[in-house]
């Protein structure tokens, strides 16, 4: 899975799951995803199992920090570099 | 889909059954008045397996699969009559012992799990405070590095086992800018360590045989070896042994369940009023099936839930839909036998009074009803 393709899946997960209604072009690659409160703690965790069913990769507990999930460009970097080492 | 235990799991239920009720119920109603937890109960169950029970066999559990586990854990609450040491049992198991078999490094699974599944350490959970229930993560307790690790003060409450634990899983703030993810670590924190203390003991309405107090930390120094799953991953650990402890703690209440409905089936044939047994009444009928339809319904939701553990990579939703319906089918449960037994449901000779004030507690604990219901709709998108 190359980052386009993460990037596009994150974004749609997020845009349907917690931004009904938003239009697309106001979530960037750089909009910041908790610190700007668009995730919860229950939609980061949601977000979570989302990406490792639909990406086969497992997340650990100490990897579920904003450096790795605050952007979608974040997270297709993190996934890739999950998937790289698995 | 097939819904039969298989031979394995119906001998396991079985061994379970005879054991609770040959060894665990003697003297219930004085344990429960005077609020005794037994240390040699607690060891008669840890050799029967229940306080390891998914536990490889390698640290000293008998290796169960997830849904086994409820399984075991429904017929222990089936055949013992006193919830506080079920409810003991499952504490230490679902929310620590889970955890560092799933989250521990193999330091850490070597030194606790032997001893916490052959029943020599009794385990606590330390997440709640004086002024963060609901909303866990408003914790103060705080572990700041010092040396080679960390220093930890703080006060954790409604800590079940806490007044009788060896060794407790501690979160606490290790980086407050990071918050909620990142900022959050759980410690292994050992009893024997100094600035560890069992503060007050409290006195509650129900599961009285089960010890819950508070902890209080003062500079307590952990080494970095006491981190739990890595630092800042506490958020991740707690949601986890959440699911764990919402999908299995409460297949204890459906063993529970289904021994109050066989009281009440039992009492209702015998019991005449009006030149007949009042099961021939439908006001009391109706209540029993209601009972009847609970427990079946609760089962295949705990059961499904547990399948789960180990195959989705997140049972949150089926957890908290599982945890609302059984421990509200409970306390309806329990409410109503009390109402089939009428004067004698009131009465502290019979099981069902302290049936109703156990069962309360499980709308509280592992997360509220309320809570329940927002992470489902969460789960839904709303």
């Amino acid at each position: 899975m190359n980052s386009i393709q993460i990037r596009t899946m994150a974004r749609d997960f997020i845009l349907n799951e917690f931004l009904p209604g938003e239009r697309p072009e106001n979530l960037t690659d750089s909009t910041e995803l908790i610190t700007d409160g668009i995730l919860d703690s229950l939609a980061t965790l949601k977000l979570v199992a989302y990406l490792e069913k639909s990406c086969g990769i497992e997340i650990a507990p100490d990897e579920l920090v904003p450096e790795n999930l605050n952007s979608i460009a974040q997270i297709a970097n993190f996934v890739q570099s999950k998937q790289a080492s698995t | 889909m097939d819904f039969a235990l298989n031979e394995e799991q119906r001998i396991l239920r079985g061994q379970i059954l005879r054991f609770a009720q040959d060894k665990l119920n003697k003297d219930v109603r004085q344990r429960d008045r005077d609020q005794v937890f037994q240390r040699e109960l607690w060891g008669a169950c840890a050799q029967m397996g229940l306080t390891g029970l998914p536990v490889p066999q390698a640290y000293g559990g008998p290796g169960l699969d997830s849904l086994s586990t409820a399984i075991a854990i429904d017929a222990l609450g089936y055949g013992c009559e006193d919830s506080g040491l079920v409810f003991s049992i499952c504490a230490h198991l679902l929310a620590c012992v889970v955890p560092i078999w799933k989250f521990g490094t193999e330091e850490q699974k070597n030194r606790y799990l032997p001893g916490l599944c052959d029943g020599t350490l009794i385990a606590a959970n330390a997440m709640s405070e004086p002024e963060s229930g609901s909303d866990a993560f408003a914790m103060q307790t705080r572990a700041e590095p010092h040396g080679d690790g960390f220093l930890i003060n703080g006060t954790k409450t409604f800590v079940s086992n806490g007044p009788v634990a060896d060794v407790a899983v501690v979160f606490a703030v290790t980086d407050r800018a990071k918050g909620y993810f990142g900022g959050i670590t759980s410690f292994l924190v050992d009893r024997a360590l100094p600035g560890y203390r069992v503060a007050q003991k409290f006195e509650k309405m129900g599961l009285r045989t089960s010890p819950i107090g508070e902890l209080v930390f003062e500079d307590v120094f952990v080494s970095k070896d006491a981190v739990l799953g890595g630092v800042g991953g506490g958020s991740r650990l707690f949601a986890h042994s959440m699911d764990w402890e919402r999908a299995c703690l409460f297949a204890s209440h459906i063993g529970t369940m289904e021994r109050l409905l066989e009281k009440a089936v039992a009492y209702t044939r015998t019991r005449r009023q009006s030149g007949q047994a009042i099961s021939k009444h439908q006001a009391v009928a109706h209540k029993i099936a209601d009972m009847k339809m609970q427990v079946e319904a609760a089962r295949l939701l705990v059961y499904k839930a547990a399948w789960g553990l180990e195959r989705s990579q997140s049972v949150s939703l089926d957890a908290a839909v599982s945890k609302l319906f059984v421990s509200e089918s409970l306390v309806r449960t329990t409410l109503d036998v009390v109402q089939v037994f009428g004067g004698y449901g009131f009465l502290s000779e019979f099981e069902v009074e302290r049936a109703v004030r156990d069962a309360i507690g499980s709308k509280l604990y592992s997360g509220t009803s309320e809570i329940q219901r927002n992470i489902i709709a969460g789960w839904l998108g709303l």
